[in-house]
């Protein structure tokens, strides 16, 4: 199922580097949720705002993974749980990458909100309304996202 | 780490013989099923991110008004100094130092957890105050639904530790308790790792 373990270790030494990964990990995760919660209350633009979090919590979490998970990619894992890891990150991408692409597509086509919906899906509106003025559907509802 | 891995999580080695040879099929049984919990959590996520949006929020509160960033910053370090106190656990599990060792970075973890629990519950009740119940909108509805699911798995780690530390107590560090313990400590990082989803893209994407 996995490659033997061979070799013999000294156990003093190993509890030394184990505890050093897990501070190592430790430590980049506060950065890194600094890093975070710091974007947010500086003054950069939004798009940098967004783009600094999801940056530090895509790494925090390959910190955990490899950190406090154990999770190797580097060949001395156990193969199926690197496809599991794998495959099920694949899944994921597809299942929570596709439900969020067809809603605010799907935002985009009927609701014209005009954030979520791309120049194309404007267009064809604005082709199908005839030049006439634009309905804007459930105008009453706030637009408290900024 | 100079030895293989034979399951994700902190190895027990060698030396464990039996514990660590069983443990390598139990732990990744374990690990499949929080690979079916994850693939929840990430669906649940592409559902709030589909619903922020003024239609989602359906003219109720929306992140701005309900969200307390204090309280995330004491929630997030709270569950990652609880995520790595386990390590306290794994490697007194490893190198064998004594019962009292492990019952007292249990607890640690327990009362770290919990304390991250109080700030959520917290929270959830002022929300609640400000009118961002769960019925309002589909956006409250996603947002309580993700983040009460995460709760509730802290919850039942909590419960879960006091389980161990009572099978500590009758059974001593043995096999099954050993094997045990490994499970557990993956299911209390990778909480560890949901919630850094949950702190980014619930709470401070929106705000942002």
């Amino acid at each position: 199922m996995t490659k033997p373990n061979t070799g013999h270790i000294n156990p003093q030494e190993s509890a030394a580097s184990e505890i050093k990964s897990y501070a190592t990990g430790f430590v980049i995760s506060l950065i890194l949720t600094v890093g975070a919660f710091a974007a947010l209350l500086s003054d950069l633009p939004n798009t940098w705002k967004v783009v600094v979090i999801c940056t530090a919590a895509l790494l925090q979490i390959v910190t955990h993974m490899r950190n406090f998970l154990h999770l190797s990619f580097s060949g001395n894992q156990s193969r199926e749980d690197l496809l599991l890891v794998l495959f099920s990150a694949s899944l994921l991408a597809i299942m929570a990458g596709g439900t969020w692409y067809i809603m605010s597509d799907l935002s985009g086509r009927m609701h014209q909100t005009g954030e979520s919906g791309s120049s194309s899906h404007r267009a064809l509106a604005a082709y199908s309304n005839n030049g006439k003025p634009q309905q804007v559907w459930l105008s009453n509802v706030p637009l408290s996202r900024n | 780490m100079s030895e293989n891995s034979l399951y994700p999580g902190l190895n027990l080695g060698d030396k464990h013989g039996d514990a660590h040879v069983q443990a390598e099929s139990t732990v990744f049984g374990f690990w499949v099923f929080l690979m079916s919990d994850l693939i929840i959590f990430g669906i649940l996520f592409a559902g709030y991110a589909s619903y922020l949006d003024p239609i989602g929020l359906a003219g109720g509160p929306g992140p701005k008004e309900l969200f307390d960033i204090n309280s995330v910053a004491i929630q997030t370090v709270l569950l990652l100094v609880g995520g790595v106190a386990y390590a306290g656990v794994s490697l007194t599990v490893k190198y064998g130092h004594g019962r009292g060792n492990l019952v007292a970075w249990l607890l640690v973890c327990a009362a770290f957890g919990a304390g991250f629990l109080f700030f959520e519950v917290r929270d959830f009740i002022s929300q609640a105050g400000k009118g961002g119940t769960p019925q309002v909108s589909g956006w409250l509805s996603s947002y309580w639904t993700l983040g009460g699911l995460h709760g509730i798995h802290v919850f039942c780690g909590i419960l879960w530790i006091f389980a161990m530390i009572g099978q500590v107590a009758t059974r001593g560090i043995d096999d099954v308790v050993k094997v045990r313990l490994s499970m557990l400590g993956v299911f209390w990082h990778f909480l560890d790792l949901i919630w850094v989803g949950i702190f980014s893209f619930v709470f401070l994407v929106p705000l942002a």
